[in-house]
């Protein structure tokens, strides 16, 4: 009887302790409340401030557009305005339209008028480059049949030809249904007219101008055969160069502009081919190569017209974030429907805490076995402009995480791609809002071909037998090592799929490496390529310089075995991988 | 004989435009230095033009305003109007097209080879 009343006096001692502990819990909780809410609320600030500082970068860069914009087509329209007046004047009096002039009143008319039509091409070319180099001449892509376009650019051009008394053929040696491919058709047409027209100028009389057409897989390929004068071998990259004649007497013997090869590679550059130079093995001469790919690249911009094209399946899953949950249902179904899983995240915030959380897991799971595996996020579409964290805030700490730094991020912005300010690395990929399908999937596939599963070498290298003992050598590693045989092999094994790094032998059947390289420095994927020259002639140091791209070894054929390259490039592997302490955790 | 009324700021394109309209087809010229002497030309019912060659970019009314002002007026709104123009960017062409001129031809032109591209963009056969 007496025990019940200190069973209540217990219970309420330890109720009052216990209301103690949590009060004091909960106080401790409250300050820990408040400080991150005063992170979030730094966060918060810094990225509004952020957002607002690349609103008004953009601003004013579109403003700096304007301005240039309105500038060339202004000095474009001053220099015509005189022109106008000149070719009139010269082309009325040299035409004999108002009265005889004698022969040598006649000869210099003739001098004035003919250096006047160069001065109009060169002016039409200077603006066209400008337009075209600064993205303001978007393609026009459409399906085409190369043989069509290269029937109507040696029709065009049969009137110069039969003046100059030669004679222009064309061979296709692919089946006709086999050469479509995605082209803006002015331009192509453009740059075939322009060969046609150097090479029937540099031809001398009675010769052949010879047009070809090969096809492979993934691109097609065409060449201008002309019997001429020939490059000399320190000119076959210099020509494509603006005004780089062979010879400086050139522009004004053969009214040339100094621009028409410089106007084709800027054409050919924007459709993702290659063109390049080469003397002609027998007799003298040279060949133009013109290297297309089948379909259009995710970097056009012209894209509308990549509809028609299949798209290409996946697998993969991807976190989608977008604060608009409309644009993330759209994204995310599409591609559902190709074969990717998909998480969504609708902050930046969300994104961090869901990569973090499953690549935990999925590193997990890997460990055990015991349950189903957890699937490692292959990649990540992120847009820009979300309130909370920014893209760029978001991006930044996912790089800076060793948890999630070596996921792919892709970006979904409205605006075009751009330097991006943070110094932990930027995006794998860019698509522009609002997008197509196709390019989306397009450019998310070439995202993770790059940067997701193996490594993928590119062996260039024309000797057979010495391709296969360095070949040998890579058959332990994990490694995906591609060969090719040739310059233009090479060139469409990139446009195939990008190379994580190539080895390089100098010497090709149909060019030279200095001709690939410089290719793959116009390529925006390609640029910074990692490259290991393995060549057996003595390279100079501003050979040297020239070949360099990413991170650059030069190894001797004569010092280093076939199957000592295997080391080297698997230490230039490693070091990619890992560029710091970043983690190794490949993507599945 | 076809009549051609020309307006252009420039006296030397006006002259030289002329000149080679009536050397090499024969045709009448009248010119005009500015859209509003342009209006009051056409408006004459002793020259009324077959068709008006006019430049883009003149100091006062510019080419466009001036065409607009003639659709205003029945008198001459029938008459062809082809734009002279020394823009020939996409952006500025594109901005002719929407304004309902009969063509668009560019500076600096071939002096031998004007009348028949007017004809051309006229339907003119003769």
């Amino acid at each position: 009887m007496t025990a019940l009343p200190s069973i209540f006096l217990v219970l309420l001692l330890l109720s009052v302790f216990l209301l103690g502990f949590h009060t004091l819990r909960q106080s401790s909780r409250t300050r820990d409340l408040q400080h991150e809410i005063d992170q979030l609320k730094e966060s918060l600030r810094r990225s509004r401030e952020y957002a607002e500082q690349q609103r008004a970068k953009l601003a004013q860069r579109s403003d700096l557009d304007t301005v240039k914009d309105e500038f060339i087509s202004t000095v474009s329209h001053e220099l015509r305005t005189p022109l106008t007046s000149i070719r009139g004047a010269l082309g009325l009096l040299s035409a004999g339209l108002l009265g005889n002039v004698d022969a040598k009143a006649q000869n210099l008319l003739r001098i004035a008028s003919t250096n006047t039509e160069r001065l109009i091409r060169l002016i039409n070319d200077i603006l066209d480059l400008e337009r075209m180099e600064s993205g303001r001449a978007p393609l026009k892509l459409r399906r085409c049949s190369m043989y069509d376009l290269a029937r109507e650019a040696v029709d065009t051009m049969t009137t110069m030809a039969d003046g100059a008394g030669i004679r222009l053929e064309l061979v296709c040696n692919a089946p006709r249904d086999s050469i479509y491919f995605d082209a803006d058709s002015d331009r192509i047409l453009q740059v075939l007219t322009n060969l046609l027209s150097n090479a029937i100028k540099f031809s001398p009389a009675a010769s052949t101008v010879s047009v070809q057409i090969d096809s492979d897989a993934n691109s097609l390929l065409l060449k201008v055969v002309d019997q001429g004068r020939g490059i000399p071998a320190d000119k076959l990259e210099s020509v494509f160069d603006r005004f780089q004649q062979v010879e400086s007497s050139d522009a004004s013997k053969k009214g040339g502009t100094g621009l028409g090869l410089a106007i084709c590679r800027s054409i050919i550059q924007q459709h993702g081919g290659a063109i390049w130079a080469q003397a002609n093995q027998h007799g003298t001469g040279t060949t133009l190569w013109v290297q297309l790919s089948r379909s259009a690249r995710a970097s056009d911009t012209g894209a509308a017209s990549l509809a028609a094209l299949p798209a290409e399946r996946g697998e993969g899953l991807i976190l989608v974030c977008d604060d608009d949950p409309g644009i993330r249902v759209v994204v995310a179904e599409q591609l559902r429907q190709h074969g990717y899983d998909i998480l969504e995240a609708g902050s930046g915030e969300e994104v961090i805490a869901l990569a973090n959380e499953q690549t935990a897991q999925a590193a997990h799971g890997r460990g055990t076995g015991e349950h189903a595996p957890v699937p490692a996020i292959s990649a990540i579409l992120l847009d820009l402009y979300m309130p909370g964290l920014s893209g760029w805030e978001t991006l930044q700490r996912l790089k800076e995480s060793p948890a999630t730094a070596a996921i792919p991020v892709v970006i979904l912005s409205v605006i075009p791609p751009t330097d991006h300010p943070s110094r932990t690395g930027g995006p794998q990929g860019w698509v522009q809002k609002p997008f197509n399908e196709n390019l989306l999937l397009a450019e998310l596939g070439r995202v993770l071909r790059t940067h997701g599963g193996p490594g993928r070498i590119l062996l260039v290298e024309e000797d057979p037998e010495l391709a296969q003992a360095i070949l040998e050598g890579f058959h332990q590693a994990a490694l995906r090592v591609d060969h090719a045989s040739s310059l233009r092999q090479a060139v469409d094994l990139c446009l195939a799929a990008t190379p994580n790094l190539m080895i390089l032998d100098l010497t090709l059947p149909d060019g030279d490496g200095f001709s690939l390289v410089d290719w793959l420095r116009r390529q925006p994927a390609l640029h910074s390529l990692p490259l290991v020259v393995y060549s057996s002639r003595e390279i100079s140091e501003a050979e040297m310089a020239k070949l360099r791209l990413g991170p650059t070894e030069f190894l001797d054929k004569a010092k280093i075995k076939p199957r000592d390259v295997e080391a080297l490039v698997l230490a230039m592997v490693q070091r990619m991988r890992n560029p710091a302490e970043s983690p190794v955790s490949p993507v599945a | 004989m076809r009549h051609i009324l020309i307006i252009d700021d420039e006296d030397d394109i006006r002259e030289v435009a002329a000149l080679s309209l009536e050397a090499t087809a024969g045709w009448d010229i009248t010119t005009a230095s500015s859209g509003a002497d342009g209006i009051r030309a056409a408006a004459d019912p002793k020259q009324r033009p077959h068709a008006i060659l006019m430049d883009v970019m003149m100091p006062g009314m510019d080419g466009p305003t001036t065409f607009r002002q003639m659709q205003q007026n029945p008198e001459i709104a029938t008459i062809p109007v082809l734009l002279l123009t020394a823009k020939v960017q996409g952006v500025d062409q594109r901005r002719f097209a929407g304004l309902g001129v009969a063509g668009v031809l560019f500076k600096p032109f071939d002096p031998l080879t004007l009348a028949s591209q007017i004809s051309e963009a006229l339907g003119w056969k003769d």
